[in-house]
């Protein structure tokens, strides 16, 4: 492995020594876990607010289920996001693992996780506390309804906003093709 | 093969970092600025329902920073390419600074979004419409 300018710092040299695929790895857990943690903290905070309301007010439980179905949404999006890059994994011989190529290829798995889990986090808090606000404010005045709806909906794109990156900066993992 | 790779070694992930900070800090700002205001007018709206539609403003304000992340992230990532252009540890740390300002910048602006949407619906009720959202773009731009 040619020492490059960069070895000489030591970020760089703790860096080379880390493994893509561990860099890989990692970066998917985030994009589904966090993804799954923001979806679940938004559904609870929705959830328990919506069941608060609705002993005064029952006529509201089925129509605010749609705050708990975006909730649920970037949950979703977190497993697509995974799968996705999971399968831009290739394996590549043992004497190439440390190319440049291949921790390029893990860096940007990781970085694709971490903006699809984090963004969904956010998105899933967000569209969570509308929610409850919206099931509230529902039971007082049922005309609010579709006005917060629409609150909602551009909370659920910042979601959006991060599969699109995710995907996009996934495109960049590509590793070294094997030489025989 | 990638004899073509020319740059340093560890730079992309400062790059792809920045790309990642680009993102989910204006998404955090965003998601903040959303979600307060859109409580305020949705506390708002149980006494002056006509008064909604018009104080969504906040709200578009907050979500349209996400997408000033959307297209830094996009920038960076695709600017990563050490293929065709070297990519050393300058422009490694060039992608990471620009991607945390566009980030924390959003960041700082969707709170600001939000806490004066939450005051500004609030208020805006108690007196007659007079066309206040110009105070809702404190956005970097």
């Amino acid at each position: 492995m040619a020492a490059t300018f960069g070895d000489s710092s030591s970020w760089s040299t703790a860096l080379v020594k880390i493994s893509p695929y561990t860099f890989s790895a990692v970066g998917i857990a985030i994009a589904i876990g966090v993804s799954v943690l923001g979806a679940a903290w938004g559904i609870y905070i929705t959830g328990s607010s919506l069941i608060g309301a609705a002993i005064k007010a029952p006529r509201i439980t089925s129509k605010n289920l749609i705050s708990v179905i975006f909730c649920e949404a970037v949950a979703i999006y977190g497993v697509i996001v995974a799968i996705i890059l999971q399968t831009k994994l290739e394996s590549v011989p043992s004497s190439q693992i440390y190319e440049p190529e291949s921790l390029r290829a893990g860096y940007a798995i990781f970085a694709s996780g971490i903006i699809v889990g984090f963004a969904n986090l956010v998105c899933g808090l967000c569209v969570g506390i509308i929610g409850s606000s919206c099931a509230l404010s529902d039971a007082q005045n049922s005309s609010l309804f579709v006005k917060i709806l629409v609150i909602e909906i551009f909370g659920s794109a910042l979601g959006l906003f991060g599969v699109i990156v995710g995907i996009i900066m996934s495109a960049q993992a590509t590793w070294p093709a094997k030489s025989v | 093969m990638s004899s073509t790779f020319s740059g340093d070694e560890t730079a992309p992930f400062f790059g792809f970092l920045g790309a990642a900070a680009a993102l989910v800090f204006s998404c955090m700002g965003a998601a903040y600025g959303t979600a307060k205001s859109g409580v305020g007018v949705a506390s708002m709206g149980v006494m002056r329902p006509e008064l909604v539609m018009k104080s969504i403003v906040p709200v578009v304000m907050a979500g349209v920073l996400g997408i000033y992340g959307l297209i830094i992230a996009v920038i960076i990532s695709t600017g990563i390419n050490p293929k065709a252009k070297s990519y050393y540890l300058f422009d490694g740390y060039a992608h990471l600074s620009s991607g945390l300002a566009c980030g924390l910048a959003g960041l700082s602006a969707g709170m600001a979004i939000g806490i004066v949407g939450d005051a500004g619906v609030s208020f805006g009720s108690l007196r007659p419409y007079r066309g206040h959202h110009l105070v809702f773009s404190g956005r970097p731009i």
